[in-house]
């Protein structure tokens, strides 16, 4: 009968804590063998002479000389990684812009109590059809589309009398930079539009009720009340979209390897095409992948400075208060 | 029920047991890596029931972006893993990766295990070269060749050119400038309807073999002063329209094989004939019963079926192949019986008459044993109804004798894909000023991605 209490005493203290870091533990294991440490190697790799596969794990460190051909103006690798660079923000502008502002205006439709559109499943489950087709496929399927002399597009255009020749789409640097700037947007316009409608749809009702009392129209709506309010969900976009842009490989090198004239490789390409063919320069194409992660991660900080609500201090409002 | 079942496990369990114990020796492990089933196919139906004596495991790997590399060199570049059980004793290599593994440390020495250089003699020169390294030592050794040759449509070749036979048709291909005057001459007789090739990418294949060195030597990036010729050629078919202007692999250079489009001459190897031009003769073509009569005559009817003749071309080249070469670290610890067990695996799959020929007829493939090609000719030859009854092999085995195989480096497909990138295309298509330009470019991409080889 003593020993009753001490049991109980047992009892109360059994702690099921452990079982949340067990449940967590297979993401954290996962990310640990196939995240974290080729992140590591990679920076590893990046100072060292890894040329070919040979010499992956029995290499020398030579310091930061790879980094200072791609910082040192004149060289190779400084000419190409750049370059890269340059079409890579090309591509990714002229797919971002237009692809925020569409997503924008079709979650305010959607999301607008005045229109009540018809039909929104149908139109949601349309726009985001794209993006569930894997891009290596869409590329192939562009590429095939525009193909020259015999295609699709080159025929119907032919037949149909607006073009009596052929056109080679994938030598011309417009219509290749044009095409991929398309397909991206059009593969991820249905993926943003979700998220700004799922954003819009948080925000409450009332303050939307509020506006059309006071007689608000629909576009001081829109800049006024849901814009504001849907901010730090733009910084998300913004932020996803950027490390997507700057990461692009697929699109570009299934549809054009780059040309014509790598004016659309993009920085992934040229970190594939330093690592996986020719001799496997995996130290550059290590160095090449730590320059772009530092420029994600201050691209992705300017975002978020830009567009967090500086608020004012305390001490300001404080100040306002008084004034007032 | 139950008891006479247990009694049938029990003696099924002991009479196992009893066949373990009584195997009289260890049985020979032999471990061989691949990236497709073919070899494991073949051992298994022609050599593992000769040989009870040797126990295979097969490993497959898709060469899917680089995965069967990736694994081959993070096996045998770890010291420790490349003598592990899991190692292959035996792998493959195929055209684009195979000098690569020559000249490397991974593989070994094929005397080592027991070749002599009589064994050695029989084998075609082109694949043996490729299968060595610079300093001319055999690691690598292919039971099939893929010698290539010039297809082209008898009866394009008949309307328009008035060419009757493959050796009239020779005569009109017979080197680069005939060809060239017999692109024009078949653009004014079929008023442009008629192209000649699809697009440049075809001819390089062929035309790489026109040249007396490769692209490195001595550690040096070499330009072969027959591209230049290449360039003026491809410049002048694009300019003057006597090709398809598209390349290869795509709707233009399939719709040319269906007859849709008029396209004479496609530059093809062994494979090619098989399962590229035979298979896409035709619009519909049925793979699963290639053979049966409804689809013969849909393809004769529809199609190019048997309208397609061989000849050897401008110049005899060699496109793809697969070799088998040994791992050189399981191989300096093997013992004298297991090297003479990898020795007679390779000899038999690449060397032996008896095998080869067998194999050529049960499958088609063009073997890499000069001698046993000799044999299957003698024995009449392989009349083929797709090429209108001509006998292709007569044809590839002239070309697998003449066509050298000393030109491929290790780097060749990285160099190849810049050449057409930023000399052919461009310059053939007038985008830039002078072929020198176009050359400057491309001399800085190989500067770029391979590091290893001196370039001007």
């Amino acid at each position: 009968m003593q020993a009753q209490p001490a049991v109980k005493k047992k009892v109360k203290s059994v702690s099921y804590s452990h079982w949340g870091y067990i449940f967590i533990a297979p993401f954290f294991i996962t990310f640990l063998i196939f995240g974290l440490y080729p992140i590591l190697f990679t920076f590893k790799t990046s100072v060292t002479d890894a040329v070919g596969w040979e010499k992956i794990l029995n290499n020398n460190i030579i310091g930061f000389e790879n980094f200072a051909q791609i910082f040192t103006s004149g060289t190779l690798a400084n000419e190409k990684f750049w370059g890269a660079l340059g079409n890579t923000i090309i591509i990714w502008f002229f797919n971002f812009v237009p692809q925020l502002g569409l997503a924008l205006i079709l979650a305010s439709w959607f999301t607008d109590s005045r229109l009540r559109l018809r039909g929104q499943g149908f139109y949601k489950t349309t726009i985001f059809m794209p993006n569930i087709i894997t891009a290596a496929t869409i590329g192939m399927l562009f590429f095939s589309l525009f193909a020259y002399p015999i295609g699709p597009v080159n025929t119907f255009l032919q037949t149909s009398g607006i073009a009596n020749m052929p056109v080679e789409y994938f030598r011309s640097t417009e219509w290749s930079r044009g095409l991929i700037s398309f397909i991206q947007w059009w593969m991820w316009c249905g993926n943003t539009m979700i998220i700004m409608i799922a954003g819009i749809s948080g925000i409450n009702p009332s303050l939307f009720e509020a506006a059309l009392v006071d007689g608000c129209s629909s576009r001081q709506t829109f800049w006024k009340i849901t814009l504001p309010l849907i901010k730090p969900i733009l910084v998300y976009n913004l932020t996803t979209s950027l490390v997507g842009g700057l990461t692009m490989f697929d699109i570009p090198h299934m549809m054009t390897q780059g040309g014509p004239n790598d004016t659309t490789n993009t920085v992934a390409r040229f970190i594939y095409t330093q690592g996986f063919t020719g001799s496997r320069n995996f130290n550059m194409a290590s160095a090449a992948s730590v320059v772009l992660f530092v420029i994600i991660i201050v691209g992705s900080l300017i975002i978020r400075y830009v567009l967090n609500d500086h608020e004012p201090k305390p001490a300001k409002l404080a100040k306002k208060g008084a004034i007032k | 029920m139950k008891k006479v079942l247990s009694l049938v496990l029990a003696l099924a369990l002991v009479l196992g047991c009893m066949s373990i114990a009584g195997a009289e020796a260890p049985k020979t492990k032999l471990v061989v890596w691949s990236f497709t089933n073919e070899l494991q196919g073949m051992i298994e139906k022609y050599y593992a029931p000769n040989h009870p004596e040797i126990e295979f495991e097969f490993q497959i790997y898709p060469t899917d972006g680089s995965a069967y590399e990736t694994k081959v060199d993070n096996t045998l570049g770890v010291p420790d893993a490349a003598v592990s059980e899991e190692a292959p004793d035996i792998f493959t290599l195929e055209a684009a990766f195979v000098k690569h593994y020559v000249e490397s440390d991974f593989t070994g020495n094929l005397k080592d295990i027991g070749f002599t250089d009589d064994e050695l003699a029989v084998a075609f020169p082109v694949m043996a070269q490729i299968g060595q390294n610079s300093n001319g030592i055999q690691k690598g050794l292919s039971w099939q060749s893929t010698p290539g040759v010039l297809m082209y449509r008898a009866s394009l070749a008949e309307k328009y050119l008035g060419v009757k036979s493959p050796e009239e048709m020779q005569e009109k291909v017979k080197d680069w400038d005939t060809f060239l005057e017999t692109a024009e001459e078949l653009k004014t007789a079929s008023e442009g309807a008629c192209k000649m090739v699809c697009g440049s990418g075809d001819i390089w294949n062929a035309y790489q073999y026109q040249r007396s060195q490769g692209w490195v030597v001595d550690g040096k990036l070499n330009i072969d002063d027959e591209l230049l010729d290449f360039e003026e050629l491809c410049k002048t078919l694009e300019q003057d329209d006597l090709t398809q202007k598209a390349g290869a692999w795509g709707e233009t250079w399939f719709a040319g094989m269906r007859g849709e489009i008029e396209t004479l001459c496609y530059f093809l190897p062994t494979w090619g004939l098989h399962y590229t031009l035979k298979p896409n003769c035709v619009a519909g073509w049925d793979a699963e019963n290639p053979d049966s009569e409804e689809n013969i005559k849909n393809a004769t009817e529809n199609g190019t079926y048997g309208d397609w003749r061989l000849t050897d071309g401008p110049v005899a080249y060699s496109w793809g192949g697969t070799w088998m070469g040994i791992n050189a670290a399981k191989a300096a610890t093997a013992d004298d019986t297991k090297k003479a067990a990898m020795h007679d695996l390779i000899k038999f799959f690449t060397l032996d008459d008896d095998f080869l020929t067998q194999y050529a007829a049960d499958s088609g493939d063009f073997v890499g044993s000069a001698k046993a090609v000799e044999t299957i000719l003698a024995n009449g030859g392989t009349p083929n109804p797709f090429l209108g009854g001509q006998d292709h092999y007569a044809i590839f085995a002239k070309a697998a004798a003449l066509a050298n195989g000393s030109l491929m480096s290790e780097y060749d497909s990285t160099i190849n894909d810049l050449w057409d990138k930023f000399v052919t295309t461009p310059y053939t298509k007038g985008e830039v000023e002078s072929v020198d330009d176009a050359i400057a470019e491309f001399k800085n991409q190989v500067k770029s991605v391979i590091t290893t080889i001196d370039v001007d």
